[in-house]
């Protein structure tokens, strides 16, 4: 997991159009912490794959490009779940720390293979947290969708396996 | 209903052992409804089965077929150690039901695109079918449905 290195800084905001409604009943207090987490992790995904950009050859861009937007495309719909449910979504920290210095492109593979995990195991979290509908077709989505995104990474870098049979189990 | 004849103390006499003896007799309980992730434990293994097939008939797909067999085949253990679990089986059934092997061998396709297909096919139904289950569970079955839809989606990727 990548960690925070300073306190929690400001952020832009996007509009996005999504299904969210603008006000929603509050979310449990365990679905409220789970969400916060899996948000955590999608704040962290977008920085890194602003970091890893620099390390990995023109052929990545449009992986790149995809990845970074899906995942502001999950925070921002994630925000919105939070903020319509009446809490504060959490910020994003202005910077990460990587579990492994990232220097070349294999050590950038493997940072955001790493980062695409974190966000299955955090949204998985929030399916074992939830019995709201919406969340959790939200939450199974967000699973999914890094999943594939791991595994094509893991099958860019030559990691193998090349999926674990139960992405998002910690 | 409207010519219903009075109650005479014969017919009401009849009609009380009747109801005692229904009292006493248990009412043959309706089923319960089918374990949802029975249906998905049962695809798992078909799927599972069907990929070992390809792993063996289709020699460049050896190593793909076999990853998504393993996959397929450790969803299918999961699913059913859950489903024995919530409402174990009869004794005299245990083994029928919680027998991955006894699957019969499907017929694989050599050809190596039509082999891709029929896996991935199989994969993405598997993948809609779990994601359908995910909404009307308990929270730790909505994890665990949730991870093994993740799982299929990502062994699509895996043959793409």
């Amino acid at each position: 997991m990548t960690q925070p290195t300073q306190d929690p800084g400001t952020q832009g905001t996007e509009v996005v159009s999504t299904s969210v409604p603008p006000t929603r009943p509050p979310l449990a207090q365990d679905t409220a912490g789970a969400v916060q987490a899996a948000l955590g992790a999608e704040h962290a995904a977008v920085w890194v794959y602003g970091l890893v950009s620099a390390f990995l050859p023109a052929s990545f861009d449009k992986a790149i490009g995809e990845g970074a937007q899906a995942h502001r495309s999950r925070r921002d719909t994630t925000e919105r779940l939070i903020g319509a449910s009446g809490a504060t979504p959490a910020p994003a920290e202005p910077a990460y720390l990587p579990p492994k210095p990232v220097t070349n492109q294999a050590s950038a593979l493997e940072l955001v293979v790493g980062a695409e995990q974190d966000c299955t195991v955090a949204w998985r979290a929030v399916l074992e947290r939830t019995d709201d509908a919406d969340v959790r077709t939200n939450a199974v989505a967000a699973l999914t969708e890094s999943a594939v995104r791991a595994t094509r990474w893991r099958k860019a870098a030559g990691i193998t396996p090349i999926t674990p049979a139960l992405p998002g189990q910690p | 209903m409207s010519a219903t004849p009075p109650l005479t103390r014969r017919a009401l006499l009849l009609a009380t052992a009747a109801a005692g003896l229904a009292a006493c007799t248990p009412a043959p309980a309706a089923p319960p409804p089918p374990d949802p992730l029975a249906a998905l434990a049962a695809r798992a293994r078909s799927d599972a089965a069907l990929a070992n097939a390809i792993a063996t008939a289709v020699p460049a797909l050896a190593a793909p077929a076999a990853l998504v067999a393993k996959s397929r085949g450790e969803h299918a253990e999961l699913l059913q150690r859950e489903v024995d679990r919530e409402r174990p089986p009869k004794p005299s059934s245990s083994g029928a039901s919680a027998a991955p092997t006894t699957t019969q061998a499907p017929s694989a396709p050599t050809d190596q695109a039509a082999a891709v297909k029929a896996l991935t096919d199989g994969l993405t139904s598997a993948q809609r079918e779990a994601i359908d289950v995910v909404a009307g569970v308990p929270r730790y079955r909505a994890g665990m449905v949730g991870s093994v839809a993740a799982g299929c989606a990502s062994l699509v990727e895996v043959l793409a």
